[in-house]
C-alpha cells in the first residue's frame, strides 16, 4: 500500500513539475510511477509491473557508447538474461523529436529488432519527462528498481568507461551483478556508479 | 528521414579509427571534428634537468568540444598514453581551466575551439641520442549534439641538440590559463542538508564580492547543473553545493577550481572534507531514519553492542599501566581509612561524574574538530609532536610521583591544596579528570572499533558511546565507594604498597622511551635530544619543588635554575617540532621507497607488481610487522624474485595524501598493507593487520 500511495504522490509531482533540471531518484527511495507509449503504440505503465523487478535502459541508437553494448551484444544479452528470469526490462529513449540522432518509433524499434534487442518494451519518452524524474544524464544509464517498487540500483552497464568494445569482456556488468543481489532479496553491493556515455538528449 | 544523419558521425568514427592504421604514424590527426598534433616544447634543448614539455594540441571544429578531467554530466577525459625511450617518463595533464558546457537540463565541463593539453617530461641522467623518439597514443571523446569517442597514434622524432620551440606561443598560452594554485586559500568542507558547504579564506583580493564558478575535480560527487549558492562574507566565500541524487564518490578530499566571472583562468583550492557522508539522497533531516540498506546491519549491530563494548573497555582501562597506579592507590586509601558511607559514596559519585565528562568533553573536541574539517583519523593525537611532548612530561612527572621523588601535596599551591581538602568532592572529580587524562592513550588499541565507529555517527550516538566508555571505567571505583564491603576484600594495606607504588613507575618511564622514540622519527634526533632535555629539566624542578627537607632559599634557587633550564630547554626543542616534516630518511641500504600516488600509479602503467606498507612510528603493531614479517629474507627474496616495487607510506606526522588513500580502502588508521597486481585494472588485495610471513608469501603466489 505504501508504494503505491508514494508512487501516486511521485506521479501527481510529476505531472506537476516543469522543472527545468533533473528532479533525481536515489537508491532506496520509491520509483517515481509513470506511463509512456511503447514502440508499438502500447501503453506502458511502471504500475502493471508491481512486485517484479524492473530494468529502465537509457537508450538512443545514435550514440557510440550504445552501439558498444548493441553491436557486441553485450545489451542484448543482459537483456535476455534477465528476462529469462522473470525481470522486466523497459528500454527508454528520451532524446527529443528535433535532435539530429531521433530516431521515429518504428524506427527504433527496426534498430533494435536489427540488434538481437529484447527488452520487454521500448518506450517513447520524448518530452523527457521519465529521464528528468529519474535523473537519467547518459546513454546507456542503468535502473534496476525492486518488487516492492524502490530503487535499488543506478549507474553505469559495466565498470570500464570506454567506447572500446574490447573492455566489455574484462569489466563487470554492474546490471546483473544488481539483478542476482536483488533477486536473492539482498541489498545491491554496489548500488550507485557513475554512468557514462553520451548525454540524454533533452529538449531545452 | 533522419537516418542519414545519426549513420555520418558513426561512419566519420569508423573512418576516424581506420585513418592512423592506414598512414604512418606522424605528428598531426586530423577527423571531421578535430585537427590533433603532437608538440613539443624544449626551448634551452632535450637534457637532463632543462624544462622539456610535450603535448597534444586540439583544434576543435565550431561547437564542437572534448572533456575536462572531471567531464561532468556525461562524457570522457581525453588520455594520453605515451612510449618513450627507458628512463623517461611524462608527467599527468597538465589541465587548462575548463568551460561550462550546458546541454539541455545537464552540465559538462571541458574545452571548445584551440586547446593544448600539456605534459611535462622527465630526462633521465645521462641521456646522450641524436634524437628522441615520442610515441602518443590518445584517446579523446569529441561532441556537439552528438558524441564520437575518436583516437590517434602520434609519432614525433624530436632533434636533441637544438632549442625547439616551434609551439611556444601555444604552450605559454597553456600555462597561462592553467589554474594557479591558490597557496594562500585556507579551504575546509563540511555536509549539511544534502549540500557540500565549502568555506575559502585567503582568496585573491581583487575576488571578493564577484560570483565564482566552481569546478571540482573528483566526479561523481555533486550535481553539477544544480545552481550552487554562494555568499561573501567579508573576505571569506562560502558555497552549498548540492550533492547528486546520485552521488558514486565519497572522497575524503577534493580539489576544485575557482574562476571568477569572466575570466579564463581559475585558482585551484583543495580541501577535508568532514565526514561523514550521507546516504545518496538523504539529506541530513532524513539521514537517521533512512540509514542505506547496505549500511544497516552494521549499524544495527552498531549502538547497543558498542555501548556494551563501550562499558566493558572502559572497565577494563583501569588495568592499563597508565591508570593502574593512579587509581589502585586511591582505591586502597579508601579501603584504608574511609568510616562515612555517605562521604565516601558522595566521593565515588563525583569520581565518576569526573570521568563521564571528562570522555564527553574529549569526544567533543574530536567531533568539532571533524567538523571543523580537519581530517582526524583515531590516533590522531599522535601525529603531533607536540602533544607526544606532553604526555612523554605528564608520564615523567607521574613516573617521578610514583617512585616518590616529590610529593604533589608540596608542589601544589597551597590554595589549592587546601581547597582539596576541603572540597573532598571537588577532589574526587578532580581525580577523575586526571585518570581520563593519563588513561587516553591506552585507549586506542582497545577501544579502536568502539571509537572507529563513534568518529562516524551522529553526534547525540557518539557521545553517548564515549559516556559509557567513562561510565565503564568509573564503574569498579563506583562500586568499592557504595558497597565497601567490595573494598575490604582488597588486599590489606601495608608497606607493600610503598614498593609496589615504586614498581609502578618503571611502566611510566617505559611509556616515556616509547614517547621519546616516536618524537624522533618525526622530529629526527634533535628533536628526541631536546625532549629528553626537557624532561630532564621538569625533572630537576620537581625534584628542587617537591623533595621535602630542603630550606626555603635553597628551593628558590634550585626552582629559578631548573626554570632556566626548562627555559632553554624548549628554546632548543619547539623550534624543533616547527621544521617541516623530518625528511623521510633515505633507507640506503634498503629495499624501500617513499611512497606517492604517482609511484603506484607508474608501477602498474609498466606492469610492475607494488606492495605498500602504510605504517606510523606510533603504531605499534606496524613496527612489530616491520622489524619481523616484513624484514624476513624469505619474504625479501619472494618479493625480489618478483620484482614487486616496495613503497612506504609513513603517516607518523599528518599526511593528508596518505589520508586519502587510506579512506579509499575504506580505513582510518594505520597499519595497512596494500598489494598490486600485474593486471593494472584490479583492485588491491589489503593483507591483514597482523601480517605473517606465509600471507605475504601466499598472496605474492597468487600474483
Amino acid at each position: 500500500m505504501a508504494p503505491m500511495f508514494t508512487r501516486t504522490l511521485s506521479a501527481a509531482a510529476l505531472l506537476l513539475a516543469a522543472l527545468p533540471a533533473l528532479a533525481a531518484v536515489s537508491v532506496g527511495q520509491a520509483a517515481p510511477a509513470f506511463s509512456a507509449t511503447d514502440t508499438a503504440g502500447k501503453t506502458v505503465s511502471l504500475a502493471d509491473y508491481k512486485g517484479k523487478t524492473v530494468v529502465l535502459e537509457w537508450v538512443n541508437p545514435g550514440c557510440p557508447y550504445v552501439q558498444k553494448h548493441y553491436n557486441s551484444a553485450n545489451m542484448p544479452a543482459t537483456q535476455k538474461s534477465a528476462t529469462a528470469k522473470g525481470v522486466v526490462w523497459l528500454a527508454v529513449n528520451s532524446t527529443h523529436a528535433g535532435a539530429s540522432d531521433y530516431m521515429a518509433p518504428a524506427a527504433l524499434a527496426g534498430w533494435m529488432k536489427d540488434k538481437g534487442g529484447a527488452p520487454t518494451a521500448t518506450l517513447m519518452d520524448t518530452d523527457g519527462r521519465i529521464g528528468r524524474a529519474y535523473g537519467a544524464r547518459t546513454t546507456p544509464h542503468m535502473y534496476v528498481i525492486d518488487p516492492a517498487g524502490k530503487l535499488a540500483y543506478v549507474g553505469a552497464i559495466d565498470s570500464k568507461a570506454s567506447a572500446n568494445p574490447a573492455d566489455i569482456k574484462t569489466a563487470t556488468n554492474y546490471v546483473d551483478k544488481a539483478l542476482v543481489e536483488t533477486l536473492a532479496g539482498k541489498p545491491v553491493s554496489e548500488a550507485t556508479t557513475r554512468a557514462y556515455g553520451c548525454s540524454v538528449k533533452y529538449s531545452d | 528521414m533522419r537516418l542519414p544523419s545519426f549513420l555520418l558521425p558513426a561512419l566519420l568514427s569508423l573512418a576516424a579509427l581506420a585513418l592512423p592504421a592506414a598512414a604512418a604514424p606522424s605528428a598531426v590527426v586530423t577527423t571531421e571534428q578535430v585537427r590533433a598534433e603532437l608538440v613539443a616544447h624544449a626551448p634551452q634543448g632535450i637534457a637532463p634537468g632543462q624544462p622539456v614539455w610535450l603535448g597534444l594540441a586540439i583544434e576543435h571544429a565550431p561547437h564542437w568540444h572534448t572533456y575536462w578531467k572531471n567531464p561532468g554530466d556525461s562524457g570522457l577525459p581525453t588520455t594520453l598514453q605515451w612510449t618513450l625511450p627507458a628512463g623517461f617518463a611524462a608527467g599527468e595533464i597538465d589541465w587548462p581551466t575548463p568551460q561550462r558546457l550546458p546541454i539541455g537540463p545537464l552540465l559538462n565541463f571541458g574545452y571548445e575551439g584551440r586547446l593544448l593539453l600539456p605534459v611535462k617530461l622527465e630526462i633521465p641522467a645521462g641521456f646522450a641520442a641524436e634524437t628522441l623518439p615520442l610515441r602518443l597514443r590518445a584517446e579523446w571523446l569529441v561532441c556537439k549534439d552528438v558524441c564520437i569517442p575518436e583516437s590517434g597514434e602520434f609519432a614525433l622524432d624530436l632533434p636533441v641538440r637544438a632549442a625547439w620551440a616551434p609551439h611556444a606561443a601555444a604552450f605559454e598560452a597553456a600555462f597561462a590559463a592553467r589554474p594557479t594554485v591558490l597557496a594562500q586559500a585556507r579551504a575546509s568542507a563540511k555536509l549539511e542538508s544534502g549540500a557540500l558547504v565549502v568555506t575559502v579564506d585567503g582568496l585573491p583580493g581583487d575576488w571578493a564580492g564577484q560570483a565564482l564558478a566552481f569546478f571540482p575535480e573528483t566526479a561523481g560527487v555533486i550535481e553539477n547543473a544544480a545552481p550552487p549558492r554562494a555568499t561573501w562574507q567579508g573576505a571569506q566565500w562560502r558555497v552549498d553545493v548540492p550533492l547528486s541524487a546520485q552521488r558514486s564518490e565519497s572522497p575524503a578530499e577534493m580539489a576544485a577550481v575557482l574562476v571568477p566571472a569572466g575570466s579564463k583562468v581559475g585558482g585551484q583550492i583543495k580541501f577535508a572534507i568532514a565526514g561523514p557522508w550521507p546516504a545518496p539522497g538523504a539529506d541530513a533531516a532524513a539521514q537517521a531514519s533512512a540509514a542505506p540498506a547496505a549500511l544497516a546491519p552494521g549499524a544495527s549491530l552498531g549502538l547497543a553492542a558498542a555501548l556494551l563494548f563501550a562499558l566493558v573497555g572502559g572497565a577494563l582501562l583501569n588495568l592499563m599501566p597508565c591508570v593502574f597506579p593512579v587509581l589502585s592507590l586511591k582505591v586502597l586509601g579508601f579501603a584504608a581509612h574511609a568510616q562515612d558511607r555517605r562521604a565516601l559514596a558522595a566521593g565515588g559519585l563525583a569520581y565518576t561524574a569526573g570521568v563521564v565528562l571528562s570522555f564527553v568533553a574529549l569526544a567533543a573536541a574530536l567531533l568539532a574538530l571533524r567538523a571543523g574539517g580537519e581530517q582526524l583519523g583515531w590516533g590522531f593525537q599522535l601525529q603531533s609532536p607536540a602533544v607526544i611532548a606532553v604526555l612523554a612530561a605528564l608520564f615523567t612527572l607521574i613516573g617521578l610521583n610514583l617512585a616518590g621523588v616529590f610529593e604533589f601535596g608540596s608542589v601544589l599551591p597551597s590554595g589549592l591544596a587546601s581547597l582539596r581538602a576541603h572540597h573532598p568532592l571537588v577532589d574526587a572529580l578532580l581525580t577523575g579528570v586526571l585518570a581520563v587524562a593519563v588513561a587516553s592513550p591506552c585507549t586506542a588499541p582497545f577501544m579502536g572499533a568502539s571509537l572507529g565507529l563513534a568518529v562516524t555517527l551522529p553526534t547525540a550516538e557518539a557521545l553517548a558511546i564515549f559516556a559509557a566508555l567513562g561510565l565503564g571505567m568509573a564503574l569498579p571505583y563506583l562500586a568499592a565507594s557504595l558497597w565497601p564491603g567490595l573494598a575490604r576484600a582488597l588486599p590489606r594495606p601495608g608497606a607493600w604498597m610503598a614498593r609496589f607504588k615504586v614498581l609502578m613507575a618503571f611502566p611510566m618511564f617505559a611509556t616515556v622511551v616509547w614517547l621519546v622514540w616516536v618524537i624522533g622519527q618525526q622530529t629526527g634526533i634533535d628533536g628526541a635530544a631536546a625532549l629528553l632535555a626537557t624532561l630532564l629539566a621538569l625533572a630537576f624542578i620537581a625534584w628542587a619543588l617537591g623533595t621535602p627537607g630542603i630550606g626555603r632559599v635553597a628551593r628558590t634557587a634550585l626552582g629559578v635554575l631548573g626554570g632556566l633550564g626548562l627555559a632553554a630547554a624548549l628554546a632548543w626543542m619547539l623550534p624543533a617540532f616547527d621544521a617541516a616534516a623530518a625528511p623521510q630518511r633515505a633507507e640506503a641500504n634498503s629495499a624501500w621507497q617513499p611512497w606517492s600516488v604517482e609511484r603506484v600509479a607508474e608501477a602498474r602503467a609498466a606492469g610492475r607488481p607494488v606492495f605498500v606498507d602504510f605504517t606510523a612510528a606510533w603504531c605499534v603493531t606496524c613496527q612489530v610487522n616491520k622489524r619481523t614479517t616484513l624484514a624476513s629474507a624469505e619474504v625479501m627474496a619472494d618479493f625480489a624474485a618478483r620484482n614487486v616495487l616496495l613503497l612506504r607510506a609513513d603517516w607518523t606526522r599528518r599526511d593528508a595524501a596518505i589520508t586519502a588513500e587510506l579512506a579509499r580502502f575504506g580505513r582510518s588508521g594505520v597499519p595497512v598493507y596494500a598489494l598490486y597486481g600485474i593486471d593494472p585494472n584490479r583492485p588491491a588485495t589489503i593483507l591483514s593487520e597482523i601480517l605473517s610471513v606465509s600471507e605475504v608469501r601466499d598472496a605474492l603466489s597468487r600474483l
